[in-house]
């Protein structure tokens, strides 16, 4: 176990908490940065793809975990990202430009909706987020034009500098890039007073009203915030797709991402990259599954969808903090090893809760 | 000298309930006020009032001059007035730490873009909400339990927590609602202690809801009693206690 000796307060505000986090992290980042030395084409596009979903699940977990407002409706943001970035690449703007652009637009979506459904919780925001992702999935099946309809349009090459960076190794590092910017950007937020009054929203609503808090005003930067987050990754998606088309963006892709956030571990943003290695390597194993399986399983058609689902309720009953909660439990095991009681995560009932005042 | 906060003819029904009726009180600058009842006479309903969690039916507040009671309920605390809730209402999820910052929120100067990057202004700030927040904590002795995530902290201990965040509002207003109940009688006697501390160091003006007759004759400047959310008393700890109508209102004819 470690023991910290605290000198300073720059130490609690500090990203890193100790040199042990420092060497393990800074492994992780030469490791991540060398890959591309060791693993071949595919599974480097497969790792490049973790980090797509890593930036769209650290925009939904601020809000679903952090601000605790669900989100069926990410997939609408992931979308305008998406097709905002291939429109203005396609327009000639530079790379950086245009995926910030595609954030920002994005963001303005997501504070479009964070307004009116600001009275909501729940399940009733999470059918409003739903409707609307139904709304955006029919303007780009209709806005021919500007989205190519149906019939899908080509995404332009990322040229930076001269350098294409829409595939392969270029493309890898392009990922990485932009995933460490966005992590270490909700990182700052979550330790500034934004992202603790996101925290204390979700915690208790009327007491974050009574400490000042703007209830309205930070649901809207919480959702503008998480869908800016969501559309850069859509940016990035684009490329990885190469071709967009309506369905690349369905109501699978909403729960796909919040499947991802709650399987990873709500309200921490260990568990966001957990959850999107886990919804990256999920549908490969389905796909290895369905040659093993008997035909009559294997080639049912809802075996994804039926899958991903069953998998969320799995984990909501049995490990509601994902597997970023099991891995604190399994370290404080080994912290604390004589010691380790069944009972210590159990979980308690509350029974001290002010009348609720509405 | 003018009062502080003063209520003028309150009143407040949920339907057919009249749960605070025509209710008038001033509370002096730096005063320890204190309001007492039996169960469901309104004292919270009067706190929910003055932190405008609920609307009048008819009736003003005015604080420091100026009436708030068509403010939005976040605005009070920028004004001066912090509060904490019966049964506490702490963000369980956080550090104790975490709980007392978020009561600095109101004195933020920070904006979204600069948190995102957080710039040196940021980080500044945040040393400066720091330093206040450790102040509190030496106040009311929670150095041990700085870091520790609400869920795992006993009742006691929860209950000062939460009068500590309102601190840190650094409020000229602190309304406590019921700060013994739940607590034994060693603590209650502490928390006696603590509103001395509280009104002498953070020259706080304090609106209690209290239901120990023994901490409120201690620490009250004067007290107001009610019952059925109407007026039955107002007078010093002792003039209270002696109140025919008090002792009816609590005990019957």
């Amino acid at each position: 176990m470690r023991f910290i000796l605290k000198t300073h307060y720059q130490q609690d505000i500090d990203v890193f908490k100790h040199n042990g986090q420092r060497f393990w992290f800074g492994l992780l980042a030469l490791l991540v940065i060398v890959a591309p030395l060791f693993i071949d084409t595919f599974y480097l596009g497969e790792l490049s793809l973790v980090y797509i979903y890593a930036i769209a699940g650290i925009g939904l977990m601020l809000l679903v975990g952090h601000t605790g407002l669900v989100s069926l409706g990410h997939a609408a943001f992931l979308a305008i990202g998406a097709y905002a970035h291939a429109w203005f690449i396609g327009k000639g703007w530079p790379l950086p430009l245009s995926i910030l652009l595609a954030g920002l637009l994005s963001a303005a979506a997501g504070a479009m909706v964070g307004r009116p459904t600001l009275r909501m919780t729940g399940i009733y925001l999470a059918i409003a987020t739903l409707a609307f992702a139904h709304i955006v999935e029919q303007i780009i099946a209709h806005w021919e034009p500007v989205t190519g309809g149906f019939r899908g349009q080509l995404v332009p090459d990322a040229v930076f500098m001269g350098f294409d960076l829409s595939r392969g190794i270029p493309f890898y590092y392009l990922c990485l890039f932009v995933v460490v910017l966005c992590l270490l950007a909700a990182l700052n937020l979550l330790r500034s007073p934004t992202g603790r009054s996101m925290v204390a929203i979700r915690d208790s609503e009327i007491s974050a009203q009574s400490m000042g808090i703007d209830l309205a005003r930070t649901k809207t930067i919480a959702f503008a915030v998480s869908a800016g987050f969501t559309g850069v990754a859509g940016a990035l998606f684009a490329h990885k797709l190469g071709y967009l088309a309506p369905d690349a963006f369905t109501m699978l892709t909403s729960i796909q991402l919040l499947l991802m956030v709650v399987v990873g571990g709500l309200g921490s943003m260990h568990g966001v990259f957990y959850g999107a290695i886990f919804i990256v390597v999920l549908p490969q194993f389905i796909a290895i599954m369905r040659d093993t399986l008997p035909t009559a399983i294997g080639q049912l058609p809802g075996l994804e969808p039926g899958l991903f689902g069953l998998i969320l309720v799995l984990f909501l009953i049995f490990e509601p903090l994902g597997i970023y909660g099991r891995w604190l439990k399994v370290k404080q095991f080994f912290d604390e090893f004589p010691l380790y009681r069944k009972a210590t995560h159990k979980r308690q009932k509350s029974y001290l809760r002010t009348e609720r005042l509405r | 000298m003018s009062a502080l906060l003063s209520a003028k003819n309150l009143s407040l029904s949920f339907g057919g309930v009249h749960a605070v009726r025509d209710i008038s009180f001033d509370v002096e600058q730096g005063e320890v006020f204190s309001i007492i009842g039996p169960n469901g006479a309104g004292k919270t309903s009067i706190f929910n009032l003055i932190s405008r969690l609920y609307n009048a039916d008819s009736g003003d507040i005015v604080f420091a001059g100026e009436s708030i009671i068509s403010q939005p309920a976040h605005r009070i605390a920028s004004l001066g007035i912090a509060r904490t809730f019966q049964n506490t209402e702490l963000f369980e999820h956080e550090t104790v730490l975490n709980n007392m910052l978020i009561g600095r929120h109101v004195h933020r100067c920070s904006n979204l873009f600069s948190e995102l990057l957080f710039l040196h202004s940021v980080r500044k700030q945040e040393l400066e909400f720091r330093r206040i927040v450790e102040d509190v904590i030496d106040l009311l002795d929670l150095q041990s339990h700085r870091n520790q995530v609400i869920g795992s902290l006993p009742y006691g201990v929860r209950k000062m927590v939460e009068v500590a965040r309102a601190l840190c509002i650094q409020p000229k207003l602190l309304l406590l609602d019921e700060p013994s109940s739940g607590l034994n009688p060693e603590e209650t006697e502490d928390v006696s202690f603590w509103i001395e501390d509280i009104s002498r160091d953070y020259g706080a003006t304090i609106i209690m809801v209290e239901h120990d007759m023994n901490l409120v004759s201690r620490s009250s400047d004067r007290v107001l009693a009610i019952a059925d959310g109407a007026f039955v008393a107002l007078g010093t700890p002792s003039e209270i206690q002696n109140h025919p109508d008090v002792q009816r209102a609590y005990l019957g004819d």
